[in-house]
This record gives C-alpha cells, sequence and structure tokens, in this order.
C-alpha cells in the first residue's frame, strides 16, 4: 500500500496546504494502490497510517527552506534534521520521522514530503498534488527531488 | 538564550534582573518573563503569544456545528471538546445519552488522558532531567539513558506503546484525533462484539507495560499507597525504585522539585466520567457516586461544592476589549484588541476564576478533590509543588485503567447507544468535563437553530492566566515565585514548574502563527 497523508489546519490558511491538497486529490479517483489519509494535526499519530505502508509521502505546509515559494521535495531524512531535540505537543512531523526507525514495527517504508512553501494557491496545491501522485506510484528516485519554483505562476 | 536586563538596586543590596524566557515543550506559544532578586523569583508574567478565536469562529453557525469544530481546537485532547460539545447540546436537547454510549463516550477520554499522562511525564516532563543543567549529578547518566531526546530507552518505548492506545477511540468513533462521534442523544456507531475485544487487548497490552515500564507493579499494589509513610514503604523494593516512577521520585527529591511551583493552591474539578446507574463502577473509596471524577472546589485540601455559575473570566490584562471585572461564560466576550505600546495588557490568554480566585486544575486536583488519601496527604504536609503534580499525573492512568476494564466488559454490543435527539431547540446549556489537563467548560446559547454564543474555558486557561481586574497572578504566575533560578542562561527550574502544569497553549490562547516552529524552520 502507498499513503499519501496530507497534514495541516485547515481552519489556518497559512498552515492549510495539506488538507487543500487532500480536499483536491479526495475528489479524483485514484489507483487502488493508493489510499489518501487526511492527516489533521495528529503529529506522532501518524505512525499508525505510516506503520504497513510500502511507500508514504506527507504533505504539508513548510517555511523557511528557500527564499522563494514554491513547492518543495525531500526525503525523510532532510525533513528529520529540523526536529527539535525533545518531543512537545506539537512536535509534529519533523520530530515522527526522526523517531521513525526505532518505533516502527516491521519494514521501513520510503518516506517523502511534499512541502508548499508561501501561500497555498491553486497552481502550488495543484502541483502539490500532482507530485504526491507520481511520488506515491514512483517513488523518489525519478528527479523529483528539490524545488519546484512557482514564482512565474499564480493561481 | 533568555534576554537578560539589569537593574541594580543599590539601596536593598540586591540585583534585580527580568528575564525573558521562550519556552519550548509548550503547545503553541508561552513566554514567561520573571523578576529575579539576586537568583530568586520575586514576579512573574505569563504571556500567550497567539490569538485564536474559535468563539468568534463558531458564531452564526449551525447548532450542531461545534461538534465538528471545537475537537479542532486541539490536536491533543480533541475528544474533551467533543465531549464538552456534545454535554451542552444533551443539556439544550434535553437528551440525556442511553448508559452504553455514556461508557463508549467515558472509554475514548479515559484512553485520551492515558496516553497523554504517559507521553507528557516521559517525554516532556523528564527530558529536563536530561538537561545539560543536571550534569555532573549523581543521577545524570541513568537520566540520559533513561529520557534523552530521540534515544533514551523510557522514550522510544513510551512512543511505541502509546501509537497504539489511541486506537481505541479509532474503533469506538471511526477516527481520531478531531472524531465527532459524540452527538445529543449519544453515539453515533454501536461497537460490534470484535470491537470491544479488540479495544480489551489494547488495553490489557498497554497496562502491561504501564506496569512494567512506569510501576514498577501491578496496578492494584500501586492502588494500595494511601499516604506519603506508604509511598517510602514502596519505594523501598527494588522493581519499585528502578521504575520510571521510582526514578522519578528519587531525581525528583535530589533536585529539590518539592520544593518550588506551590500556586494558588487552590484546586478545582468540574468532574467528568458519569457513572451509568447499571454500572458496577465505584468511587475510589467503593462508594456509588455519579463520577468516576467528582467535581469540587478546595482550598488547600478543604474540598466544597462546585457550581458553575461562580466562573467568572477577567481580561483586564487581555489583549481583548474590557468589559469591567469577571463575566460569566454565558455573557463573556471575544473582541480581540491588539497590544498596544506601554499595555497593561500582556496577554492573548483570558483570567478564568473561581468566586473571584485562581486555580489549578489537572490530575493533581483531581485527586484532592476526590479525596485520594495519598494525594491529601502530600498536599496537607507541603502544599502543592512541581513533585506531587507530576507525581498524580504519572500515576493517574492507575486510577482509570480498572474502571476502564470494567466499563469495556459492560457496554452491551446489542443495546442501546441513541436515543433520537429532537431538533436543537433555542436556549442555552453548558458542557463541563475534565480534559487531560483539568477543566474544560463550553458554554452555548442557541438561537434560530443557529449558535447564538459560544465561549470555551480550558484548563491552560486556568494555568496561563495573567493577572485577574484586581491584579491576582494566575496559576503558574503564582506557581514561579519564590523559585531559584542557577543559571539565567538555561533556567531549568522554571521549565520544571511550568511544565509540571503540562502547559498546552494551543487550547487557551485564543489564535494563530504560520506552521509548527522546528528548529531554524518551520514545517
Amino acid at each position: 500500500m502507498k499513503r499519501i497523508i496530507c497534514i495541516g489546519n485547515r481552519y489556518r490558511f497559512c498552515d492549510a496546504a495539506g488538507p487543500m491538497v487532500y480536499d483536491l486529490l479526495a475528489r479524483r479517483d485514484l489507483l487502488p494502490e493508493v489510499e489518501l489519509v487526511d492527516g489533521g494535526l495528529a503529529g506522532l499519530d501518524l505512525l499508525r497510517f505510516v506503520q504497513g505502508a510500502r511507500r508514504v509521502v506527507f504533505v504539508d505546509a513548510v517555511v523557511g527552506f528557500d527564499e522563494a515559494d514554491g513547492v518543495f521535495v525531500l526525503n525523510a531524512d532532510e525533513a528529520a534534521v529540523c526536529a527539535e531535540a525533545a518531543f512537545d505537543h506539537a512536535a509534529g512531523l519533523a520530530y515522527l520521522l526522526r523517531v521513525l526507525p526505532q518505533v516502527l514495527d516491521g519494514q521501513l517504508p520510503e518516506v517523502l514530503l511534499v512541502g508548499i512553501q508561501g501561500e497555498p494557491n491553486d497552481s502550488a496545491v495543484e502541483t502539490a498534488a500532482e507530485l504526491s501522485l507520481s511520488l506515491a506510484v514512483e517513488g523518489g528516485a525519478r528527479g523529483f527531488l528539490g524545488h519546484v519554483d512557482l514564482s512565474g505562476v499564480r493561481g | 538564550m533568555p534576554e537578560t536586563t539589569m537593574i541594580d538596586a543599590p539601596e536593598t543590596r540586591v540585583v534585580k534582573r527580568t528575564l525573558k524566557v521562550p519556552l519550548n515543550r509548550v503547545e503553541g506559544d508561552l513566554e514567561i518573563r520573571v523578576e529575579l532578586d539576586d537568583d530568586c523569583v520575586s514576579d512573574a508574567w505569563s504571556t500567550g503569544t497567539m490569538f485564536r478565536g474559535f468563539e468568534n469562529i463558531l458564531r452564526g453557525r449551525g447548532a450542531l456545528d461545534g461538534l465538528v469544530i471545537t475537537p479542532r481546537v486541539c490536536g491533543i485532547c480533541g475528544t474533551a471538546h467533543l465531549t464538552a460539545a456534545a454535554k451542552a447540546l444533551d443539556a439544550i436537547s434535553q437528551t440525556p445519552p442511553p448508559a452504553n454510549a455514556v461508557r463508549i463516550r467515558n472509554l475514548a477520554l479515559m484512553t485520551e488522558h492515558i496516553q497523554s499522562d504517559v507521553r507528557h511525564g516521559l517525554l516532556m516532563f523528564m527530558a529536563d532531567f536530561a538537561n545539560p543543567a543536571y550534569r555532573g549529578h549523581p543521577l545524570y547518566e541513568e537520566a540520559l539513558r533513561r529520557f534523552e531526546p530521540f534515544k533514551g530507552e523510557a522514550v522510544i518505548e513510551a512512543i511505541r506503546e502509546t501509537k497504539e492506545l489511541l486506537e481505541i477511540v479509532a474503533i469506538l468513533g471511526g477516527q481520531w484525533p478531531h472524531s465527532s462521534y459524540m452527538v445529543p442523544g449519544g453515539v453515533v456507531a454501536t461497537p460490534s462484539l470484535a470491537d470491544l475485544l479488540q479495544c480489551r487487548h489494547l488495553l490489557a497490552k498497554h497496562q502491561a507495560w504501564y506496569e512494567r515500564r512506569i510501576l514498577g507493579c501491578p496496578v492494584e499494589r500501586w492502588l494500595e499507597v494511601d499516604s506519603a509513610a506508604d509511598l517510602e514503604t514502596w519505594l523501598e523494593e527494588d522493581s519499585h525504585r528502578n521504575s520510571d516512577l521510582g526514578f522519578f521520585i528519587r531525581f525528583a527529591r535530589r533536585i529539590g522539585l518539592e520544593k518550588i511551583g506551590r500556586g494558588p493552591q487552590n484546586f478545582i474539578s468540574y468532574g467528568c466520567l458519569d457513572i451509568p446507574a447499571d454500572s458496577q463502577v465505584r468511587g475510589r473509596r467503593n462508594e456509588v457516586t455519579d463520577q468516576l471524577v467528582p467535581a469540587g472546589f478546595a482550598r488547600g485540601t478543604d474540598v466544597g461544592p462546585f457550581e458553575q455559575a461562580r466562573i467568572t473570566e477577567h481580561v483586564y490584562h487581555s489583549w481583548f476589549e474590557d468589559y469591567g471585572g469577571g463575566r460569566h461564560p454565558f455573557e463573556g466576550e471575544t473582541r480581540p484588541r491588539p497590544p498596544e505600546t506601554d499595555d497593561h495588557k500582556y496577554s492573548w490568554a483570558k483570567a478564568p476564576r473561581y468566586d473571584g480566585l485562581p486555580a489549578e486544575t489537572g490530575p493533581l486536583a483531581e485527586m484532592i478533590i476526590s479525596g485520594n488519601p495519598l494525594f491529601t496527604d502530600l498536599v496537607g504536609r507541603g502544599g502543592a509543588n512541581v513533585f506531587v503534580r507530576e507525581l498524580a499525573r504519572l500515576v493517574r492512568p492507575a486510577e482509570l485503567m480498572p474502571a476502564m476494564r470494567q466499563w469495556l466488559a459492560e457496554t452491551d454490543c446489542e443495546g442501546t447507544f441513541y436515543i433520537s435527539a429532537p431538533r436543537i431547540s433555542d436556549g442555552e446549556g453548558f458542557g463541563l468535563t475534565e480534559a487531560t489537563r483539568g477543566a474544560l467548560g463550553h458554554w452555548v446559547k442557541i438561537a434560530d437553530q443557529k449558535i447564538q454564543h459560544y465561549q470555551i474555558v480550558t484548563p491552560t486557561a486556568w494555568h496561563a492566566s495573567p493577572r485577574d481586574s484586581n491584579g491576582v497572578r494566575g496559576a503558574w504566575e503564582e506557581a514561579l515565585i519564590g523559585t531559584t533560578v542557577q543559571d539565567p542562561a538555561n533556567p531549568v527550574e522554571l521549565g520544571h514548574v511550568v511544565r509540571s502544569f503540562d502547559a498546552c497553549l494551543v487550547c487557551t490562547v485564543h489564535a494563530v502563527k504560520g506552521g509548527r516552529s522546528v528548529s531554524r524552520r518551520t514545517l
């Protein structure tokens, strides 16, 4: 099973990128092997959705990865280094990825993060949705990793 | 690095300093400012730095919308918010839920408490025992082995074990977090026998781990500890001393946690976990009672009755439009007034009061108000403090798990889980419960099938409260007074005090700051 887990807070526009991608993908017919999850604010409790999956693509709002806004794709290690030194109620995705190898039962899935930096406008959300689908099916070894510049595209 | 300002006061030969401490490992944004006389905190100000405004989001929406929106107030205690929202609508619609639904609601709330208590203790509070401030301490190496972030054996085990526990909520309620399965008249799903058996398995597995790792003994043995003297006897057993609870007691005593963090010495519980009339579950002293966790207000260990009409919220020192004095939540307002220069206001949190008094809430308050003999004895001897407050949180699961087992056994999957509720009529109602961090209340008015008024008073609002209209400090402002700070650049002692209340600012502050802060970046 491959999972796309969209996380964030739909009541806060600056953190709503994940739920907006979820809403877009939820209206589509996805391949049977791809499962879509509304991760909300679950944080560490998303572990149960990572467990048992072959590949997991997280979609979330990010800040501070580049001067330009856009869509970023990172692997688990790149995102995990952002984790602070201790757990808190809002530990979030980075903490989860940092402890993943130690707390997961079974085989560790391939984990990727599609991050949207800046305003989650239509083009950013659509780009992130397409990337998420492609990554869920094909994985991260096909040259997607990096920054998709949206400076010339506005929704 | 905290910001420090030196103020010389030669007439008293005391060095006054102001320390601003942005605290991590609390939910949301919190800034504590303390004034130090030499190294001792002489005054404190607690600032919630975000405005949220859920009350304003809810106004004008459909009567049932609180069931969907308020569980999203917080990703940690969504079940508690759902419970409060549902109870308010139960009251307005005058449709009490059937016994089976009460059990399901209780089980979900208790699961949330147990998971949160364990995570707070092992992942948040005791992470400070691995702080470099304690390097050289005789127990420091053991603290690192247990609680070092990302790799301590207790940290990793706690994550592994607690990740499964919330499946109980998902099984009974369809999802977690942000579940919305409680409705006026009961719950929307009927668990199958297989569902209930799976819940029993998950609970039994968690209890076995909790007994091995945290207590070092069976729950029943811990529940025999009824006094400070009993606690000393309990601690003599090797398996107890070497458990995480035993280590907490040993380390906490060595660093003097029983000497700091007194707080207002008033305790409040709204009560929770209604006991159905046909249930075999009893209170702590095996008495027949309405709620497993009773409501009450205590001054020290002097416990009195609780009446919600005595609750008020003040905003004189909060960034809201003044309304003079305190107002009951049915009359309360949430009209933000952004910070101004030279402002006497300093927080987005409001200041709740009971009979005009600040109070602490949460596991310790529940223990005192329920008459738990151990905690009544401990607080009777030395008052509330960081040690006894965190001890209460670590052992609360032991108080809850036996009742959970009983309620799972009593739930009849062929029985009634929902009574058709009439359309929500115009009126007002309140839903009171205990969230993991303590007293949580929703006050709701419905007019023309829409929410006319919604006020939420969270447990962390009680704790993070700024001063009220009379200038009286909030709970942890008061608790910080008298704390000695050894190193202003690493004020670990202040962290102990605030974290002993299990701060959760997302609930408290009524806003929004972009993203979740993660080191130099935000994810």
